[in-house]
């Protein structure tokens, strides 16, 4: 994806030039392109005279900020105590194979990013895979291919 | 500054109020282990956890890490407890299991009569090469040469010190600092003739008019230039034939 340079400074432009607004801006990077463009922090580090090596720390810092550009669809497959013990494992190995994709990373056709996260804090319906905002509890490996599949 | 007595295994030292104990400790050639201290470095330690002693005041005894605690009048330290001796062999031992490639860890542990760690290797002890990721050198870029090449990326097991994006770094000055703070030599810095390879970047060595030794990166000249004005030619000459 074409990150658009006056984006980039039109989203700086938005906050007060000091090192605080430095993870408000990265969010809004991640928001707009779905990662924090090298672009991006180089120029933040231009305009707000802060090192390159510190934005670059606090982007891999945050789990919330994405060096790699996500997918369209984020794919969130609980690991959690309880979603454990129900084989959320399998689910996640099913995912990664029948999608060809790594944990925590994004498919080839840039669809789906797939995460593996530490608790959804819906323990009661274990194992849980949560689509962007979408939680399917009782997931199965084979029911959680077919939902993916509706997805575009 | 306020002059202070303090006793550290028996002794009597006078210190000075808000240094640490392991500065005082040093000063009175009280041996103390620690890695991720360095004097140079103001804000540095406090994450090893190696140099821990007992603090005994008011009563009460805490265990704390004597390289960032301040001495207080009538503080009383103790550095070789069975206490101590024990947490420091458990964390000598994790740290073993973290870094297995340390030969620096490796003898501090076998000074404490420890050759072998309960503790095994995790998945990134390979990659992970020699370092403890203890923000040495990070401090000593920000704080002591004031470039800010190097952060530490990532946390949790995959912290680690890097220049942005893994790419050479425009702000290094390859001047090696960070290789000569690290505590176990975790850095590769490769000198060959005239050149030096640090962080994946590559510099060239300014030579000694007198006896032709490369001693300095042109880089490294630059910017002492640039910062302090310094005259350029003052440079021609290594230190031991200025």
């Amino acid at each position: 994806m074409a990150v658009d340079n006056k984006k980039i400074d039109e989203i700086i432009s938005r906050y007060e030039k000091t090192e605080e607004s430095l993870l408000a801006i990265l969010q809004d990077f991640q928001r707009e392109f779905r990662y924090v463009p090298e672009e991006g922090m180089k120029r933040l580090g231009e305009v707000l005279n802060v090192s390159e090596s510190k934005i670059y720390a606090m982007g891999t810092f945050y789990k919330a900020l994405s060096l790699e550009p996500r997918g369209k669809h984020t794919v969130k497959v609980c690991m959690g105590t309880a979603c454990h013990l129900k084989g959320s494992g399998q689910i996640l190995e099913t995912i990664e194979r029948d999608f060809k994709v790594k944990r925590n990373h994004t498919t080839k056709d840039m669809l789906f990013t797939l995460e593996s996260v530490n608790c959804v804090g819906a323990c009661a319906m274990a194992p849980v895979v949560v689509v962007d905002e979408d939680y399917s509890g009782h997931a199965r490996p084979s029911k959680i291919t077919d939902l993916l599949k509706k997805y575009k | 500054m306020e002059k202070i007595a303090v006793t550290i295994n028996g002794r009597i030292c006078e210190g000075i109020r808000d240094q640490s104990v392991l500065s005082l400790a040093m000063e009175n050639g009280i041996y103390i282990p620690a890695l991720c201290y360095h004097p140079e470095v103001a804000s540095s330690g406090g994450s090893c956890r190696v140099c821990l002693v007992e603090a005994h005041q008011g009563g009460s005894m805490r265990i704390v890490t004597s390289c960032n605690y301040p001495v207080r009048e009538g503080l009383e330290i103790k550095t070789d407890t069975e206490l101590v001796k024990k947490i420091r062999k458990g964390i000598l031992e994790l740290l073993m299991a973290r870094v297995p490639d340390s030969d620096v860890i490796r003898e501090m542990a076998a000074k404490d009569g420890i050759t072998e760690t309960r503790f095994f290797k995790d998945e990134e002890a390979d990659s992970r090469g020699k370092c403890i990721a203890c923000s040495v050198c990070t401090l000593v870029c920000e704080e002591v040469v004031g470039v800010c090449a190097i952060s530490m990326l990532n946390r949790s097991r995959e912290k680690s010190p890097g220049t942005p994006y893994h790419k050479a770094s425009n702000a290094c000055i390859g001047c090696g600092a960070c290789a000569y703070a690290c505590p176990t030599g975790a850095i590769s810095m490769v000198d060959t003739g005239d050149k030096r390879i640090i962080w994946d970047k590559e510099f060239r060595m300014v030579k000694c008019s007198v006896c032709g030794a490369p001693y300095i990166p042109e880089a490294q000249v630059d910017w002492i230039v640039k910062t302090t004005g310094k005259d350029r030619s003052f440079f021609d000459k290594c230190p031991s034939h200025r």
